[in-house]
C-alpha cells in the first residue's frame, strides 16, 4: 500500500495516531515448508478519532497485526509507531484491547475486575470507584458491579467488558471482533452504543471484524484483507458522521458500501476455505 | 522440531530411572546405607531370580490375584446394581450420591479390623475389605454417568416411544458405556491396592503378607525382590490399561 | 442433573413429604436413610447377629463413653493420630505444591516430569508399608511420612492440571493493561488454579487419612492399631465400633474443613 492514502472522511487532516510500516509476521522456521506469512508487508495509517476497520477472511492475520499494534507480540519486520512512540512492549496507557470474548476474569467481580485493570495500569486508587461507576453506567450496566461474570448473560458481559476498555481512559481502543459471540440483536445495538461513544469521546479505535454490515455501520474507513499471507486488498471509505442512527443501514449508500466490501471479500473467503482445507489434507 | 522434543523428555524420564538405579547403586556399594535397609541391586535381582523357581511365590501370587478378582466381581456387580437402582429416579439420585461421595471420603481402612473380625484372617476379609472400597468407583462414577446423559436423546427416544427399558438399554447404558469402563478401570487399581493393603496389614497368604513377612524376618532381600515385582506388575498394568484406552478413544 | 426427572414423574416421591420444597424432601430422605440403617443394625445386632461379632449402636454409644473416651491411653491415641494426620496434611500441602508448581510451570517440565509423577502414583503404595517402617521407626514419624507419601500425589497432579489450560485471552489481555509476571501469577494463573488445587486439596486430605490410618493399623503395638487389634481378637465389637466411629467422625470433620474452605474460595464458579 501507498504510505499516505487519500481519504476525504471526517478525520482527514488531523494528526496520525498509529503508524504501521512495512510490518510483516511469520510464523515457523523461515524457509521451511511450515514457514506461514501471517502478515505481508503492511502499511498504513490511522488517523486520531477515526474508527478503521480490518475487515477480511478468518486467517487473515488481521488479529495478529492488531497484537502486533497493541504490543501482545513484536512483528517479525517493520515498525509500529503510537503518536511519536514506536511499539516494543503493550502501552497500557495508550492503548486499551477488547477481545473476542470477554476477557472479564470469571474469579472477580465486575467491580474487582475493574479494580485490578487500574491497579495493572497504574491509576491512583482514589480514581478507581469513580471511573468504574461512570463506564458501568455509560453502558447501562452500573446496577451489576458486585456480579460475578458468570452471572451475567454473554452479550451483557460484552458490554462490561467494552465499558472496561472505555474505562481504561485509554486514547486507542483495539477491538479484537468484540461482537463476534453475541447473537444479531445484541451486535446492532452494541455497534450504535460504540458509534455513539465515538462521536462523544473522539477515541481512536481500530476494529476486526469478519462480518460485512458491522464493517460499514462502524468505520470510517474500511481495510479489505486479502486471504493468507494479508496483504491489504483494497481501501473503502464510509462518508458519514458518527453517531450513526440503525437507519442508515436502511439507505442505498449502506448497501452500496456492503456489496462494494462483498465484491471485494468474496474471492478471498474462497481462498481461505481452499487454503484450510489444504491444511487439513496435508495433516491428515 | 516435535521428534527433537519427544526425544528430549523421554531422556529425562530414562535419565531419571538410570539415576535412581545409580542411586540404589551407589548407596549400596559404598556402604553408606546397609543392606538391612537397602540391599544392593544384584543381590535383590538373585533373589528375585531364585523366589520365582519356588512354589511358595506363585501360590502367594495365585491367593492374590484370585482376592482381586472377586474383590472386583462383587465390587462391580454391587456398584452397577445400585447406580442402576439409585438414578431410576431424580429424588433417590438426590438422596444418596451425595451419601455415598461422602462415604468414600472416609478412610474406609477404617473398616478393616471388622471386616477382620466378621471373616477372620483368611483371603474372605481381603474379598470384603476391597470390594467395599472397589464398590464406591464404580458406583458413583456409573451414576454421573448415567446422569450426564444429554436429554435430548431421552426425550428424542421417548417421542419415538421407547420404555423406560428400552431407553436404558439403547440410550442411557450405550451413553454413558465409556463414563462406566472407567468406573470399573479406577475400581480395579482399587481393588487390587486394597488387597495387597488388606494382606500387608493382616493376612495368612498372598502377596502382602510375603512382603510383611520379609520385613518381620529381616529379610530385605526378599522384602524388596517382592516390592519391585509389585511395583513392574501395577505400572505394566496401568500402561496396558490406558494404551488400549487411547486406542478406543481414536475409534 | 434432569435426565431422571423426565423419567419418573413427580408424584412418585411417598405423599407424607408432598408439601416440602424438593431440597427439604432430599434432604428428609436422606435422614430418614440413615435413621432406617441405624435402626436395622439394631434389631438385627440385638436379636439376630451373632454378639461376638455385632453390636447394636446402642451399644456402641455405651461403649463409647464407658470404654473409649474414658480410657486416656486410647484418648491419646486418637490424639496422637490426630495430630499425624494434620502434620502429614501440612506437608503434604507444601511439598505438593512446590513440586507442582515447579514441574507444571512450563511445558518442558510437564512434558518431562509429570509422566514420572503419574509413574509413581500407579504403584499401589501400601506395599511400601513395611518399608516405611524399617526407615521410620514404629512412632508417629513413620505414620506421617506413609500420610505424606500418600497426600501429596492428588495435590501435585491437580496443581499441574490446574496451571494448564488458562484462557491465552486472559493473559494477553492483563498484559496490554499492563500487568507484570507478578501480576499475571497473583491474578490469573493463581486464581485459575484454584477450583483445581482444591479438587487436589480434598482428595489429599482423603488420602492422607488413609495412609496415616494403614500406618497406624499396621503398628499393632501401640496406638490406634493396638486397641483395633485387641477389641478383634478378644471379638468385644462395642468398642471396635466407638472407637471406628469416633476415627471416622474426625474424619468427616477434616473433609469438611477443606469443603468449606474450598466453597469459600470457588464462590465465583456458581
Amino acid at each position: 500500500m501507498s504510505e499516505s492514502t487519500p481519504f476525504r472522511a471526517a478525520a482527514a487532516g488531523r494528526p496520525v495516531a498509529i503508524s504501521i510500516r512495512n510490518v510483516s509476521q511469520r510464523f515457523g522456521d523461515a524457509g521451511s515448508p511450515n514457514e506461514v506469512v501471517a502478515v505481508d508487508d503492511m502499511s498504513l495509517d490511522v488517523r486520531r478519532g477515526e474508527f478503521v476497520c480490518l475487515l477480511g477472511p478468518s486467517g487473515c492475520g488481521k488479529s495478529t497485526l492488531l497484537n502486533i499494534v497493541g504490543g501482545l507480540f513484536p512483528a517479525t519486520d517493520g515498525v509500529v509507531m503510537v503518536g511519536d512512540k514506536p511499539v516494543k512492549g503493550p502501552l497500557p496507557r495508550d492503548i486499551s484491547f477488547v477481545f473476542q470474548e470477554s476477557t472479564l476474569f470469571p474469579w472477580y467481580t465486575i467491580r474487582e475486575n475493574f479494580d485490578v485493570a487500574f491497579k495493572f495500569q497504574n491509576v491512583a486508587k482514589s480514581e478507581w470507584a469513580s471511573r468504574t461507576k461512570q463506564a458501568l453506567e455509560a453502558v447501562n450496566m452500573g446496577a451489576f458491579i458486585d456480579h460475578y461474570p458468570n452471572q451475567l448473560s454473554v452479550g451483557m458481559r460484552q458490554r462490561v467488558n467494552l465499558a472496561r476498555g472505555i474505562a481504561l481512559g485509554t486514547d486507542i481502543i483495539l477491538m479484537d471482533e468484540p461482537f463476534a459471540a453475541l447473537d444479531e440483536q445484541t451486535r446492532m445495538v452494541l455497534g450504535e452504543d460504540l458509534s455513539e461513544l465515538l462521536a462523544k469521546t473522539g477515541k481512536t479505535i481500530v476494529f476486526v471484524t469478519h462480518s460485512l454490515a458491522e464493517a460499514v455501520f462502524l468505520s470510517d474507513r474500511i481495510f479489505v484483507m486479502t486471504a493468507r499471507p494479508g496483504r491489504i486488498k483494497s481501501i473503502i471509505e464510509v462518508d458519514e458522521p458518527h453517531p450513526r442512527s440503525p437507519d442508515f443501514m436502511l439507505t442505498p449508500k449502506f448497501s452500496e458500501l456492503r456489496n462494494q466490501a462483498y465484491a471485494l471479500l468474496r474471492d478471498e473467503v474462497r481462498q481461505a476455505i481452499a487454503l484450510a482445507r489444504e491444511a487439513e489434507a496435508a495433516h491428515a | 522440531m516435535n521428534d527433537q522434543a519427544n526425544f528430549t523428555t523421554r531422556s529425562i524420564q530414562v535419565a531419571f530411572l538410570a539415576i535412581m538405579a545409580g542411586v540404589w547403586y551407589g548407596l549400596t556399594k559404598t556402604g553408606a546405607v546397609t543392606p538391612l535397609f537397602l540391599p544392593p541391586m544384584d543381590i535383590v535381582y538373585a533373589t528375585f531370580m531364585r523366589l520365582v523357581q519356588t512354589g511358595q511365590f506363585w501360590s502367594a501370587v495365585r491367593v492374590t490375584l484370585f482376592t482381586i478378582a472377586q474383590a472386583w466381581i462383587i465390587a462391580v456387580v454391587a456398584g452397577l446394581l445400585v447406580a442402576y437402582l439409585v438414578t431410576r429416579s431424580r429424588h433417590w439420585t438426590a438422596v444418596m450420591e451425595p451419601l455415598i461421595a461422602s462415604t468414600f471420603a472416609i478412610p474406609l481402612t477404617l473398616l478393616f479390623p471388622v471386616f477382620i473380625l466378621f471373616f477372620g484372617i483368611g483371603p474372605a476379609s481381603k474379598v470384603a475389605y476391597a470390594a467395599t472400597y472397589g464398590f464406591f468407583p464404580v458406583a458413583l462414577i456409573t451414576i454421573a454417568g448415567l446422569n450426564s446423559v444429554d436429554e435430548r436423546y431421552l426425550r428424542a427416544a421417548k417421542s419415538m416411544g421407547a420404555s423406560s427399558f428400552d431407553t436404558f438399554r439403547h440410550v442411557l447404558f450405550p451413553a454413558a458405556f465409556p463414563v462406566i469402563l472407567t468406573g470399573l478401570r479406577v475400581s480395579f487399581f482399587i481393588s487390587f491396592a486394597s488387597v495387597l493393603g488388606g494382606e500387608t496389614l493382616s493376612s495368612a497368604a498372598g502377596v502382602g503378607k510375603a512382603i510383611s513377612l520379609a520385613a518381620e524376618l529381616m529379610e530385605p532381600a526378599r522384602m524388596y525382590a517382592w516390592i519391585v515385582f509389585v511395583i513392574i506388575t501395577a505400572v505394566s498394568l496401568n500402561f496396558i490399561v490406558s494404551a488400549i484406552e487411547n486406542r478406543r478413544r481414536e475409534y | 442433573m434432569t435426565v431422571a426427572a423426565a423419567r419418573v414423574p413427580a408424584a412418585s416421591t411417598p405423599s407424607f413429604i408432598g408439601g416440602m420444597s424438593r431440597r427439604a424432601k432430599v434432604i428428609w430422605t436422606r435422614r430418614l436413610v440413615l435413621l432406617g440403617l441405624v435402626v436395622a443394625f439394631e434389631i438385627y445386632a440385638r436379636f439376630i447377629g451373632n454378639p461376638r461379632l455385632f453390636s447394636p449402636p446402642s451399644a456402641i454409644v455405651y461403649a463409647l463413653f464407658d470404654e473409649i473416651l474414658v480410657d486416656p491411653r486410647i484418648r491419646g491415641a486418637i490424639y496422637q493420630a490426630f495430630t499425624e494426620v494434620l502434620v502429614a496434611y501440612v506437608m503434604a500441602i507444601i511439598i505438593g505444591l512446590v513440586v507442582g508448581l515447579s514441574v507444571g510451570w512450563s511445558n518442558f517440565g510437564r512434558r518431562s516430569f509429570y509422566p514420572i509423577v503419574i509413574l509413581l502414583y500407579a504403584i499401589p503404595q501400601v506395599i511400601l508399608l513395611p518399608l516405611f517402617v524399617l526407615t521410620f521407626g514404629i512412632g508417629p514419624a513413620c505414620k506421617i511420612a506413609f500420610g505424606v507419601s500418600h497426600g501429596i500425589f492428588p495435590i501435585i497432579v491437580n496443581v499441574v492440571a490446574g496451571m494448564r489450560n488458562v484462557n491465552a485471552l486472559y493473559l494477553r489481555s492483563a498484559s496490554s493493561m499492563g500487568a507484570s509476571n507478578f501480576d499475571l501469577a497473583r491474578h490469573v494463573y493463581f486464581p485459575h488454579m484454584v477450583p483445581s488445587l482444591f479438587a487436589g486439596l480434598r482428595l489429599g486430605m482423603t488420602l492422607t487419612l488413609l495412609g496415616v490410618i494403614l500406618a497406624e493399623l499396621y503398628v499393632s503395638t501401640g496406638g490406634i492399631g493396638y486397641w483395633t487389634k485387641l477389641y478383634a481378637e478378644t471379638f468385644d465389637p462395642a468398642p471396635l465400633f466407638a472407637l471406628i466411629a469416633v476415627l471416622a467422625v474426625m474424619a468427616i470433620l477434616l473433609n469438611e474443613l477443606v469443603r468449606i474452605a474450598e466453597r469459600r474460595f470457588t464462590r465465583w464458579r456458581n
